[in-house]
């Protein structure tokens, strides 16, 4: 996606209502989202209109405690970004949904202010943090998580608890700025772990071409070193 | 509780039956092998057909040792009772049947014996068991001496004489086993009523003790607040009062819902403090994230009071976030309320740290174990 091109997301969701309020949402948004709806039909994610949106905004539970893991796992390896909105929101989720290369993590009672920028930021196949992520990853006891500084898992649980940057910022006497690069840090050493995916190799690259992790704090990360 | 009184009602009864059973065994078989044998062989010459007064007897003995044994082995008769009684019936049948007019006299021996052997064979039986075969044996020797033998004045009066003994006294035992069933029954019923009102007693106790420490823990802040709005020294009109009484509003939630049992008490306080704040109007935001440790209740209510205090006292918006791990738990909440206390921890593993810009505070309590 080339800057100032209008971003298209498609939704797929089985409850009319949440895609009704997330078109005017990113209509709404500055500049504004275009947003396709599948009609709850995972086809239309891979056909037609949906096919060629930049962001796929994916319910996980399309059919009651069964989340859609295989899907979201094709639609990954497929080269889709992937953010997921979902109702279900349990640790292990979380984390398994990030494992296999989703770009966000949000739950239902995350607003606009939270799906617009994962969006948005999906769109550039950069990673998005939502405060309730944020508490999953801080909460990951999983044997291969990667390892985390004192201050990335501060960062994080400040986030999740505050949910303002402002106030994380003031309170760890940081800028807002330094709280978001934690937070990304955090996410590329995600990436950098467990399952290869293309949007979390792509990720890495770009953060070592950014400076703004090192390769040896990557390979410090992974557990087993 | 009632698994252990059935236990202790059964126990009390069967030691009681099985007493009265040797009893009744010892006693039948001084009278057999003692009264009865002896008058036996001292009249062994009067007997048309001494082999069948043998035979009587050690029948009569047979069925008494198969008592003794079942005694030993604490067993019952079963379905061998029945046929027990009838071969009861049937040595006292032919011991009468060849007496050659003796019945009820000093050589009779089996009319005072076979009662007795029949008595213990059914000691256990219902009273009436007991009347009906009493009944069957007068019938048996009123009858042989009625048909078989000369019905004298002297004879009758002998016969009537010899039965109030040989009717009544095994039927005194049966009725003396009938009241010791009904002992044993009142005195397990008295166990479990003892064991009832003991747990009655217990509970009663704990309650009062849980109620008064309750009481306690609400003296310090709510009864100054309740008095001081009573005797009209408080006024509702000021914020400071509306203020606490919120708080303290919110404390007796979570102490009542510290009584619930419950998987995760924690978060159940802090959803119960989360209501108060809600039913404001205010808009609760309640998120937990990883496992909570069990937390003992001090340790819990120090985690919940800086959130019980700023939901509270919320303007709008609250948000309560809880992350668990075993070396970590925090609780912290970030809301409108302006200024606030920070309450300060009774445990020494809790820290509580607050933060506060442009009337948003944002307050975090923090539990490590062992800190």
């Amino acid at each position: 996606m080339a800057t100032g091109e209008l971003i298209t997301a498609v939704i797929v969701d089985d409850h009319a209502a949440i895609a009704a309020g997330v078109r005017y949402w990113c209509e709404r948004a500055d500049p504004p989202i275009a947003l396709i709806d599948a009609d709850g039909r995972l086809a239309n994610v891979w056909t037609g209109p949906g096919a060629a949106a930049d962001v796929v905004i994916l319910d996980l539970e399309l059919t009651p405690r069964k989340p859609e893991f295989g899907e979201l796992r094709r639609l990954v390896d497929s080269g889709r970004r992937v953010v997921v909105y979902s109702q279900h929101a349990d640790d292990a989720t979380v984390i398994k949904c990030i494992d296999l290369g989703a770009l966000a993590y949000l739950t239902k009672r995350e607003g606009p202010e939270h799906l617009v920028p994962a969006v948005r930021a999906a769109a550039g196949g950069a990673p998005y943090t939502g405060p309730s992520l944020s508490g999953a990853l801080v909460a990951d006891t999983s044997p291969d998580r990667p390892r985390l500084s004192p201050r990335e898992t501060e960062v994080l649980r400040a986030w999740f608890a505050s949910s303002s940057k402002e106030l994380v910022a003031a309170k760890l006497n940081i800028t807002a700025k330094t709280v978001d690069t934690h937070i990304t840090r955090v996410r590329i050493k995600y990436a950098n772990a467990g399952r290869a995916a293309r949007t979390k190799s792509e990720l890495v690259t770009r953060a070592l071409d950014d400076g703004l992790i090192t390769l040896e704090e990557l390979s410090g990360s992974t557990p087993h070193m | 509780m009632a698994g252990v009184s059935d236990g202790l009602a059964e126990r009390t009864q069967a030691q009681l039956r099985h007493g009265l059973r040797v009893a009744m065994l010892v006693l039948t078989a001084v009278i057999l092998c003692g009264l009865s044998l002896s008058s036996l062989v001292r009249n062994l010459h009067r007997f048309p057909v001494p082999q069948a007064q043998f035979a009587a007897f050690a029948v009569l003995a047979a069925v008494l040792a198969a008592e003794a044994v079942l005694v030993v082995r604490r067993r019952s008769w079963g379905a061998m009772r029945g046929p027990a009684v009838l071969i009861v019936l049937a040595a006292a049948a032919l011991s009468y049947t060849t007496l050659d007019g003796h019945t009820a006299s000093s050589v009779d021996w089996a009319f005072g014996a076979a009662n007795w052997v029949g008595a213990a064979v059914l000691l256990e039986r219902p009273l009436r068991s007991m009347v009906v075969f009493l009944v069957a044996h007068e019938s048996l020797a009123l009858l042989d001496l009625l048909v078989l033998e000369d019905v004298t004045r002297a004879a009758l009066a002998r016969f009537a004489t010899g039965s109030v003994t040989v009717v009544g006294f095994p039927l005194c035992i049966a009725v003396v086993a009938v009241v010791l069933r009904g002992i044993g029954a009142a005195a397990a019923a008295a166990a479990d009523e003892l064991a009832r009102v003991r747990t009655e007693e217990a509970v009663a106790v704990e309650s009062h003790r849980r109620r008064a420490q309750r009481f306690a823990e609400l003296s310090d802040t709510a009864v100054p607040l309740l008095e001081g709005l009573a005797d009209g020294s408080l006024t509702p009109d000021d914020a400071g009062v509306r203020r606490r009484c919120a708080i303290e509003a919110a404390r007796m939630r979570r102490l009542f819902a510290e009584a619930d049992t419950v998987a995760n008490p924690l978060l159940h306080e802090l959803r119960h403090c989360a209501d108060v704040a809600d039913r404001k109007g205010v808009e609760v935001e309640l998120e937990a994230r990883g496992s909570l440790p069990a937390l003992p209740r001090a340790v819990r209510r120090d985690l919940t009071e800086a959130a019980l205090t700023a939901l509270a006292t919320a303007e709008s918006r609250a948000r309560v976030a809880v992350v668990g791990s075993a070396e970590l738990v925090s609780v912290s909440v970030v809301a409108d309320c302006g200024e606030v206390e920070v309450p300060e921890p009774a445990t020494p593993g809790v820290r509580v740290e607050a933060h506060g810009a442009g009337g948003t505070v944002w307050m975090e309590a923090r539990w490590q174990p062992g800190s």
